[in-house]
């Protein structure tokens, strides 16, 4: 079942947005080339928030290592030792509001 | 022009090994040419070693990260030597100076060199030569200065023998750990 | 430890504010520059313990100069340097202002930068635990997930130390670690007006070529300093022999001399010049660059008078208290790093005008090489001199002796029109006796308002004229 994050207008290009949901941990959005992005706010190495990193050609920079992630693949470059892939939520923009598939947790999509 | 002559590149491979008797020559000149150094015959080694058009490089060694596009040294930036003939021949006008007061009393030189190959290149005039050395400097009781480092020689062949034509000089060294540097490399 | 009772910190966790140190006051180091006798007592150039005070009282506060902003234009660019013997990283912010901090993990405190400089640098990781710093110096992780379970650990208390004030002068970054420190404006006074000549002689402003040389001289740093703030008289015995190889004649002080010449001093800060127009400049070997300031002096009248830019590539020196110095006319700007009282490291940069053609940058470039780098035909002599000044007061008897510090004790000029002390001529050692006091007023005042109202704060000229 996918819930509703939050308003699409409130992501803009090359942002990357924190969103608090009922009974999940925090989720980040972001938005690339106008493409939605919804995954983890929480970085899989250091359980930093991605939300305080940045996007910068086509990857989620983390803040604190610098490690690298694809958008859409969660491909990690520049990894700190042990720092596995990210990984996304299946998510759509329904009239102008984001909507994910949180339960069962994030899918590579 | 060609690459090798461009002072900020630095030879492609070293895959193209002269003959032995070449090899030799050249080793005889290298070795010549810090023996003169070793005397400080400056003026001589201007006159039989350097060609008129030499470009002399010796550019300051940065720390910098792996990453960083500019690298350890980059031409046009700070060097220590960047020099054409005129201006080599400056510094050497203020050795042969009495008043040269960082040369008198005389230092005394050793210019160790080594790790030398000798490789062909596109244009039969010019030889490829790299070459490590250990340049020592000792002046008054206990004043010693001791510079490791590569250099990158293009020299020419002329009648007799070879001319240098251009010299890249890398020390290994960030910091200079030396208050001055009245010696040639 | 806190124990619970304190404000700022929960109980357990450790106050991680900033430490800036206070200062102290030593007399006794005070009384070894005779101001009466013009004589420095050798002890200030060998004694640990006087070095020791140097880097509590002069290094610990003084506006030390870091870097020109053209070397960092852009966010995440940065430098490292010292400020004394502190590490130090100048980085670009995102909105453009700059910040330094400690090289200082606060950690264990290992160098979280090694490099000479870098840019777009996203921010510091240390390499011994990853603790991970941003290019504001704040905290922004540490390494794996122990930390942030750690009630001890506060993240938003804990960051690289900040230098205590930072500030800017036409292109110039300078900072300080004294919280209670005046501007730096007030710091550099109207001696600004004699800085103008090398920073303000063109609209467009300045900038750094290329990168920096750095080499260590064992010397005492005050030798450097005091030699670039006011003696000019080494040039014609110490580098004869330069001058030789590049003009083909000895040192020549310039035309008028005499009539032209002359020292100032303000907060110990010093100039001595003559305004020859050219003298320096044409040291450098370079007819075209003679040309150029010619053309510059003419054009920058307008901006800094007649006077001043008659200096701009005159034979000249320049001394920013404590260890910051220039040549105007060859364009060298350098900083003299203490490492104890026999060491320094030296840093060398070349100043050019915004404006100028490639080709004149570029032969600033190259004539700075030829004469004040380690292998220019000038700096090569000026080392050993320094060095043996520092080394033979090991000798015990030796130490004892006086040193002369008195041509031109009767040289103030009380009728020229300029900012700070004046003395008439440059051949004097008015500029390296006021340099000493300086260095006094430092060791002897634990407070910025005895320090910006002693003998070498500049005299009221109206209150001068009025008493004659």
């Amino acid at each position: 079942m996918m819930i509703e994050l939050c308003d699409s207008s409130a992501i803009g290009e090359g942002e990357i947005l924190r969103v608090d949901v009922d009974d999940f941990p925090a989720i980040a959005v972001a938005r690339h080339e106008g493409a939605l992005y919804v995954f983890p706010d929480r970085c899989p190495h250091a359980d930093e928030s991605l939300a305080e990193g940045w996007l910068e050609d086509g990857r989620v920079v983390c803040g604190v290592h610098f490690a690298e992630f694809e958008l859409g693949t969660g491909a990690v470059h520049n990894p700190p030792v042990g720092c596995p892939n990210l990984s996304f939520f299946k998510c759509e923009d329904r009239d102008g509001k984001v909507f994910a598939t949180l339960a069962g947790g994030p899918v590579n999509v | 022009m060609l690459d090798l002559l461009n002072i900020a590149k630095p030879f492609a491979d070293m895959d193209t090994p002269v003959d032995a008797e070449t090899e030799r020559a050249v080793c005889r000149w290298l070795y010549a040419e810090a023996r003169f150094l070793d005397a400080e015959r400056y003026q001589d080694w201007l006159e039989g070693f350097i060609d008129p058009e030499i470009h002399y490089w010796m550019p300051d060694m940065e720390t910098r990260r792996r990453d960083d596009p500019r690298g350890t040294f980059s031409y046009g930036e700070a060097a220590y030597f960047d020099d054409n003939l005129p201006e080599l021949t400056i510094r050497v006008k203020r050795y042969n100076e009495p008043s040269a007061w960082a040369d008198n009393p005389a230092t005394r030189h050793a210019h160790l060199i080594s790790n030398i190959e000798v490789n062909a290149t596109d244009d039969p005039s010019l030889l490829a030569v790299c070459s490590a050395f250990t340049n020592v400097r000792n002046r008054n009781e206990a004043d010693q200065d001791i510079i490791h480092g590569r250099r990158e020689d293009v020299l020419r062949k002329v009648e007799g023998g070879f001319r240098l034509l251009r010299r890249r000089v890398f020390i290994v060294q960030n910091v200079l750990l030396s208050k001055n540097l009245n010696t040639f490399f | 430890m806190c124990e619970g009772g304190c404000k700022g910190a929960a109980k357990g966790r450790p106050d991680m504010k900033p430490v800036y140190p206070r200062a102290a006051s030593y007399p006794q180091y005070a009384g070894l520059v005779d101001r009466k006798n013009a004589q420095v007592d050798r002890q200030v150039f060998v004694s640990d313990a006087v070095y020791q005070a140097e880097l509590q009282q002069i290094f610990a506060r003084a506006w030390l100069f870091l870097a020109h902003e053209s070397q960092i234009p852009n966010p995440g660019d940065f430098i490292r340097t010292s400020m004394g013997e502190d590490d130090v990283i100048v980085v670009r912010q995102r909105d453009k202002s700059v910040k330094a901090f400690l090289n200082s993990c606060p950690h264990r405190g290992n160098r979280v930068c090694m490099v000479d400089a870098g840019t777009k640098a996203r921010g510091f990781i240390c390499n011994y635990h990853g603790w991970s710093f941003g290019i504001d110096g704040a905290l922004r992780g540490t390494d794996g997930k122990v930390y942030e379970k750690d009630q001890s650990f506060e993240k938003a208390q804990i960051g690289l130390t900040p230098v205590a004030q930072i500030d800017s002068y036409k292109g110039l970054i300078f900072a300080t670690f004294d919280p209670d420190a005046p501007s730096l404006a007030e710091y550099l006074g109207p001696f600004t007006w004699y800085m103008d000549i090398m920073l303000d002689n063109d609209p467009e402003g300045t900038e750094f070529v290329g990168g920096a040389i750095k080499s260590e001289i064992d010397c005492n740093w005050k030798f450097p300093a005091e030699n670039f703030v006011g003696d000019i008289l080494h040039a014609f015995w110490t580098h004869q022999s330069g001058a030789q190889a590049i003009l083909g004649g000895g040192v020549d002080l310039g035309s008028r001399y005499d009539e032209l010449a002359f020292q100032a001093s303000v907060y110990g800060h010093g100039i001595e010049t003559n305004l020859d127009k050219v003298g320096n400049t044409r040291t450098l070997g370079y007819p075209e660059l003679v040309d150029y300031v010619f053309d510059l002096s003419e054009k920058a009248k307008d901006r800094l008078g007649e006077l001043r830019a008659r200096a701009i590539g005159a034979v000249s020196s320049c001394t920013v208290f404590p260890n910051f110095s220039f040549l105007p006319g060859q364009n060298t700007f350098r900083v003299w790093h203490p490492r104890g009282p026999g060491k320094i490291e030296l840093v060398v940069w070349t100043l050019v005008n915004k404006s100028a053609p490639e080709h004149i940058k570029e032969q600033y470039r190259k004539g700075v090489m030829m004469t004040f780098s380690p292998g220019g035909v000038f700096e090569m002599d000026d080392g050993e001199n320094w060095e043996y000044s520092t080394r033979v007061n090991q000798g015990f008897v030796t130490r004892q002796q006086p040193l002369h510090y008195a041509l031109g004790l009767e040289s103030a000029d009380l009728e020229r029109d300029l900012p700070g002390h004046v003395h008439k001529g440059s051949l004097n050692d008015a500029n390296q006796r006021l340099f000493y006091t300086r260095w006094a007023e430092f060791m002897e005042y634990d407070n910025w308002t005895d320090l910006q109202s002693g003998e070498t704060a500049p005299p009221q000229k109206k209150a001068v004229e009025a008493a004659e």
